[in-house]
């Protein structure tokens, strides 16, 4: 493949300490990301995709191995370096869309732009048109509590695509809708990697919306698995 | 009362408030103008559950409006006591002898103004000196009730205003009519409505301790109002014309040289006292009419030291423990909506927030909540309590206590301190949040 890996996990090993009790999550796990590749991550419960996907978006730190988005390795950058890097290359999209109750749909995708050095005209004219890509402009001053759920996760991923980010790592983002605000919101995405070129990493229990993927890993004790199925699957897409 | 001006030149809590209140301000302010947005979203965030909000200000309100009035009995009587203890005064009396009756001649030595004055100048300046004289008569000596006795203090119209106790707001002009008019008297408020007479009236005046010194007097003024009001001052010179005369037309009167009551020095401490005390007792130009000295600040001293510990008890146990429930209502509500927000606060960091970001927006939501409400409970006490007259609570000699202008530094002050003590831990905590413990599912 041509296209340069902008994601690349080398031999990481992530564990959690409860006590005296040691809980290995990730071992020695092996991932590379293509840019603009969208790739589906499932797996039961509790077998470490959300730690997977926390270690790539630079929340958490593995206990061993490096992790490299593009030319920077975020598992050595400290967690001020972290948090800028953040607001500029990752776009975090949440099952229960974790907006901020008392802010308008408008303020709550407005939020990471506020960090950035944008004149008022600039941050508006990106919000705008994070909303229209959504299909939300018409809901403009709606707070969080005034829109449904599938409006809701709409507004959540043009908070995540506001800052136009590289990567945008999605954990269940249609966890907790019905079908058919699920199906809509898989479309966007199709839609953020098909003309907006992003990368595009989706955690799902639903192999419907895995189906979406380009390419479909499993995490099993502690370690990705390529599916067949999926793998055929990557090879029409990508072909 | 002192104006905010004085007492922020000199009263270290109206300083130390200025200061407590005017950081957070400036901070907040800062905060405002450099991040409008997330100031807002710090309003936005009081505003979501407003029942909480509004209990804490509540809370606020009720102890700063309690601290505000302890604080200011304390001041008040506190200034007080201090002004007593400057105002150190030595009074001189015959020594063996009650009630003291010395001769003028005593006072010639004890005169700054005076060529004989056998004391320190450095010590006793010209304004630190006064003599009285006792005379006491009536209006009617057909009918002598208790109406028609008036009763003065006779000495140099200009020694009132110095030396004696609050007389500071006399009108100086009264005191120039009393130099002009040599038969011109000074009478209290009570004493004039008893006698039945007003200012420019006259008056005669049949003695009842000089028998035969009977004075013709003209009221030019009224004596402030409160601890004067039943008494009078007149002019020393027409007193002293009225004995001579009386010595040349038939012989000295028994009083003649017995007519020095008493004389006032101001020393500026008690070591002064003590060595002037010293001077004056033994000079032997006093010798064959011993005198004695007194402070006449001691007793007021004494009486006041009961107070202190309860003062003392006010200022130091019952106000930190005001503000210590204060801290801790403010770091209760403070630490339940932290605890409620931890998802929203973890999403922050998530959208690139810094942990001191967070901070701010908690540190921010509870200094506004402290600093507003502090400022408004302080406002409503000096506002509402000084418009209907004082804190109606008499303590000493005082009936009511005005609430001081800094007491608004007070509200302020004592509102953000609470608050930034009460919501450091709860804010903390927030700054502290780690993403991947409150988005994994910890099991
Ligand atoms: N901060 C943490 N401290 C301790 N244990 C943790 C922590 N984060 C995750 N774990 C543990 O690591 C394991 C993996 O958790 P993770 O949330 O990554 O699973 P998951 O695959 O995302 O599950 P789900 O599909 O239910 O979301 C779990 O056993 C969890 O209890
Ligand atoms: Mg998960």
């Amino acid at each position: 493949m041509s296209a340069p890996a902008i994601v690349r996990v080398r031999d990481v090993h992530k564990y959690f300490t409860r006590g005296s009790e040691r809980i290995d999550v990730l071992q020695d796990l092996n991932l590379e990301v293509m840019e603009g590749e969208f790739l589906g991550l499932m797996g039961p419960s509790g077998s470490g995709k959300t730690t997977l996907l926390n270690l790539i978006a630079g929340l958490d730190q593995p206990s061993e191995g490096e992790v490299w988005i593009g030319d920077r390795l975020v598992s050595r950058m400290s967690e001020g370096e972290l948090a800028q890097w953040r607001t500029r290359n990752i776009g975090f999209i949440f099952q229960f869309y974790h907006l901020l109750p008392v802010l308008t749909a408008y303020e709550n995708v407005e939020l990471p732009l506020l960090l950035l050095p944008l004149t008022a005209a600039e941050r508006k004219r990106q919000v705008l048109t994070a909303l229209d890509l959504v299909g939300l402009s018409a809901r403009l001053s709606h707070r969080p509590g005034q829109l449904s759920g599938g409006q809701q996760q709409r507004v959540g991923i043009a908070r995540a695509v506001v800052t136009d980010p590289t990567l945008i790592v999605a954990d269940e983002p249609t966890g907790d809708l019905d079908a058919r605000s699920a199906e809509e919101i898989l479309a966007l995405l199709d839609e953020l990697q098909r003309s907006l070129k992003k990368t595009i990493l989706l955690v799902t229990h639903d192999p419907r919306a895995a189906g979406h993927a380009h390419r479909v890993l499993h995490l099993e004790k502690g370690q990705l698995v390529e599916t067949a199925r999926a793998a055929d699957e990557t090879r029409i897409k990508l072909g | 009362m002192p104006s905010l001006l004085e007492d922020l030149q000199n009263n270290p809590l109206a300083q130390a408030t200025l200061v407590l209140s005017a950081l957070p301000l400036l901070a907040l302010l800062a905060w405002a103008i450099w991040q409008p947005k997330l100031f807002l979203l710090a309003l936005k965030n009081l505003r979501r559950n407003s029942l909480r909000t509004a209990l804490t200000c509540l809370a606020t309100l009720v102890l700063v409006l309690m601290a505000t009035l302890i604080l200011t009995v304390v001041v008040t009587l506190d200034r007080f006591t201090t002004e007593k203890a400057r105002d150190f005064k030595l009074v001189v009396t015959e020594r063996w002898q009650l009630p003291s009756q010395m001769p003028l001649t005593h006072a010639h030595y004890l005169d700054p103004s005076s060529p004989s004055f056998m004391l320190d100048r450095s010590e006793i300046g010209p304004n630190d000196f006064m003599t009285w004289s006792f005379y006491g008569g009536t209006l009617d000596p057909g009918k002598m009730t208790r109406e028609n006795i008036v009763f003065f203090f006779v000495m140099n119209p200009k020694h009132i205003i110095p030396m004696m106790d609050d007389m500071q707001d006399l009108d100086p002009a009264l005191i120039a009519k009393l130099e002009k008019n040599r038969q011109g008297c000074l009478l209290g408020r009570e004493r004039l409505e008893a006698i039945n007479k007003r200012v420019g009236e006259r008056i005669k005046v049949t003695s009842m301790n000089y028998k035969g010194i009977d004075l013709e007097l003209e009221i030019v003024g009224e004596l402030p109002r409160g601890r004067y009001n039943t008494t009078g001052i007149m002019n020393e010179s027409y007193f002293n014309q009225e004995l001579e005369r009386y010595a040349r037309t038939k012989g000295k009167h028994p009083l003649d040289s017995k007519r020095l009551n008493l004389v006032w020095l101001r020393v500026r401490d008690r070591a002064t006292f003590e060595k002037v005390a010293q001077q004056i007792e033994t000079a032997s130009v006093f010798a064959d009419r011993p005198v004695k000295c007194e402070t006449a600040s001691s007793g007021i001293a004494t009486w006041l030291e009961p107070f202190q510990s309860l003062l003392w008890g006010m200022k130091w146990v019952l106000v930190p423990a005001i503000l210590a429930s204060m801290a801790l209502v403010v770091a209760n509500a403070i630490a339940i909506s932290v605890r409620e927000r931890r998802a929203e606060m973890a999403v922050m960091k998530v959208l690139g927030y810094r942990p001191r970001q967070i901070l701010c927006l908690v540190l921010g939501e509870s200094l506004l909540v402290g600093g507003g409400s502090g400022f408004l409970a302080a406002f409503l006490a000096w506002f509402t309590i000084n418009a209907v007259g004082g804190l109606p609570f008499p303590m000493l000699w005082f009936q009511y206590f005005m609430i001081p202008t800094q007491a608004l530094f007070w509200g302020l002050a004592m509102g953000f301190v609470t608050a930034f003590l009460g919501s450091a831990l709860p804010a903390w905590t927030a700054r502290s949040v780690k993403v991947s413990e409150v988005f994994a599912k910890v099991a």
